[in-house]
């Protein structure tokens, strides 16, 4: 049921982004087009309203990714939809993971299209090389090497960007278990989960550093003088710390879904 | 045939009537096999359970009979059927000439006023 | 399956913000049977029915259906029109038909789509080019198109017209299969009293009558309405 479920969500997704998707690539064809033509000055005027149109389309695709994430979540369990969501033949774990799945996926579509606008609008051998030898220059600094620090990158984005959509879901739940669906509360009970999870990683993060003082290090001083280690241990540390603060809320999210809903 | 239906009195007595009618004007002839329940209630489009009522009581007055498993049928005896069909004209004829008692008129009168009726 | 009760009830209470909308609710219901679920504008039925089908949690009290908690088990058996259109209205009514193929066993596509036919309603069209009668008529159209064990249906009639109101009413009859149940709530007992088996008052959050139809009103020598009207005088 889960795979039929995510069917759906998968379905809407595409419907709703497939827009700012080829948009996005649209204006990425555009602006390199428009400027790797002679240089007059419309061709040139083109070529930026081109880019910023580019731009644009990768912010929407960013934020659209995860507004109509929560939307999704929020229309099928709580509004309307809801009427069919929760009498369908199957569980409220179903239901969650369905979601959860679905932005997970998302995430890598869109972040993957972003990636392919920009190859497309601004790809040379130039540019490539600009970009490995400022990776490079950190990496060595860092003394590692560059699969892992662009693992670690990746890890560490999608993590945040989890721990955002993960604040979200719980904030739509609560702000409806208490305030019967207002979105304004669904919305500040998102931000305050949020906050707290931040604040939760840092405090963590900030009480290791007590015990070790590399790591204090990076709290202390403002210089580029980053202690390689000390960039690990944090690294993997907050990595940790945003698992386990995902985990619980998606625990959280879980039992209060199954305790049941109160669908205006 | 559109039916319709009292709401005030029980549907499955109203119904009760429709079958006897049905059955004195020989729409369901004798020792014939009666639709199934399900037909029947499509055709006066109401519950299935309130024809079966219906058909109950038409089954406690021997107007049909139940052959296991194979359905209802209506009764062989003919003269239950003349009998009832006598019930039923002997009653209109009598709410007729009421009528016309009210308004005056006596029974020579009111066969007059019957053999004027086109057929 | 015969002996067990389809649905049972036992002293539901359902409160919100601290005000009681049902109090003490018992009930139960076989199988085989149309039941009106009768009461005014806010007596309780339509949080009755929620409760039911899982969209609002008891604050006391217990539902089984075939002798189950509400559940995915129950939720297989039990097919529920509410009183608002709830689909996804992105959707054309085709997808909306694979929907219910994907989610409910016992949905029946075919079936969906030739009553669709005979009401004239294009299967292309999106839910949200339709008006809103159109739509509930496709939600009746899938809702009795599955073999349920109990089908619940929250105000069918509101607001459609008389032809249509017989067309509906004739869907009821036809299609729901011997043993399960039909539950219709209403607020207007005249236009369905004549198709009901049993009927149930609800006033303020309380039942306050169950009974056998042609037998209430063989006792009271009255239509199921007028019954009403005169224990309610509304």
């Amino acid at each position: 049921m889960l795979i039929k479920l995510l069917k759906y969500d998968l379905k809407y997704m595409l419907k709703n982004m497939s827009a700012f998707y080829i948009l996005s690539v649209f204006f990425a064809i555009t602006t390199r087009i428009f400027f790797n033509i002679e240089q007059s000055v419309i061709v040139k005027i083109i070529g930026q309203i081109s880019l910023g149109c580019m731009i644009s389309m990768i912010v929407s695709v960013l934020i659209n990714t995860m507004m109509r994430s929560w939307v999704r979540f929020r229309s099928s369990l709580y509004k309307d939809e809801a009427y069919l969501t929760h009498t369908l033949p199957v569980t409220k774990n179903e239901l969650y993971n369905s979601k959860f799945i679905l932005t997970f996926i998302f995430f890598f579509v869109s972040f993957a299209v972003i990636l392919l606008s920009l190859f497309i609008a601004y790809y040379s051998k130039a540019a490539w090389q600009a970009i490995t030898d400022y990776i490079k220059v950190i990496t060595t600094g860092l003394n590692m090497s560059t699969f892992f620090f662009v693992l670690i990158a990746l890890i560490v984005i999608f993590l945040e960007v989890f721990n955002a959509i993960q604040c979200g879901f719980l904030g739509i739940i609560l702000g409806h278990k208490m305030n019967s669906g207002k979105v304004g509360f669904s919305v500040l009970f998102g931000f305050i989960v949020y906050l707290v999870a931040q604040t939760l990683v840092l405090g963590l993060v900030f009480i290791y550093a007590l015990f070790d003082n590399t790591v204090m290090g990076l709290f202390k001083t403002a210089t580029v003088n980053i202690d390689v280690n000390a960039f690990k241990v944090l690294a993997i540390l907050s990595s940790a710390l945003y698992i386990a603060i995902i985990t619980v809320m998606r625990i959280i999210c879980k039992k209060i879904l199954n305790r049941g809903v109160d669908i205006e | 045939m559109e039916f319709t239906f009292d709401n005030n009195i029980p549907i499955y007595i109203q119904l009760l009537e429709y079958m006897k009618i049905y059955l004195i004007s020989g729409v369901f002839k004798c020792g014939e096999k009666l639709p199934s329940v399900r037909e029947l209630s499509g055709l006066f489009k109401v519950n299935p359970n309130t024809m079966q009522k219906a058909l109950a009581e038409l089954e406690s007055t021997s107007l049909i009979y139940t052959e296991r498993t194979y359905g209802k049928y209506v009764t062989e005896d003919r003269e239950l059927i003349e009998k009832l069909k006598d019930e039923y004209a002997n009653t209109l004829a009598k709410s007729y000439f009421e009528g016309m008692k009210r308004i005056g008129l006596g029974k020579a009168d009111s066969i007059k006023y019957l053999e004027g009726i086109d057929e | 399956m015969n002996n067990m009760e389809l649905l049972e009830i036992k002293n539901l209470r359902k409160t919100f913000d601290g005000k009681e909308i049902l109090k003490d609710i018992n009930l139960s219901i076989t199988g085989g049977k149309i039941i009106g679920l009768l009461g005014k504008n806010g007596a309780g039925k339509t949080t009755l029915i929620k409760l039911i089908n899982d969209l609002l949690t008891p604050t006391d009290g217990e539902i089984l259906i075939n002798g189950k908690k509400i559940g995915v088990q129950t939720k297989k058996v039990v097919s529920y029109l509410p009183e608002r259109t709830y689909l996804n209205k992105q959707m054309r009514v085709s997808e909306v038909i694979d929907y219910f193929s994907d989610f409910y066993d016992n949905f029946n596509a075919d079936k969906a789509k030739r009553i669709l036919e005979d009401l004239d309603l294009d299967t292309d069209s999106r839910l949200s080019k339709m008006s809103k009668g159109m739509q509930e008529k496709v939600q009746l159209v899938l809702v009795m198109s599955r073999s349920a064990d109990l089908y619940i249906l929250d105000e069918p009639l509101g607001g459609v017209d008389p032809a249509t109101r017989d067309y509906i009413l004739d869907t009821i009859l036809s299609n729901f299969n011997e043993n399960a149940s039909v539950i219709i709530s209403t607020h207007l007992i005249s236009d369905i009293e004549r198709i009901l088996d049993e009927v149930i008052f609800i006033d303020k959050g309380r039942i306050i009558l169950q009974s056998d139809a042609d037998k209430l009103r063989k006792s009271e020598n009255a239509s199921i309405d007028e019954i009403f009207r005169r224990m309610f005088r509304c």
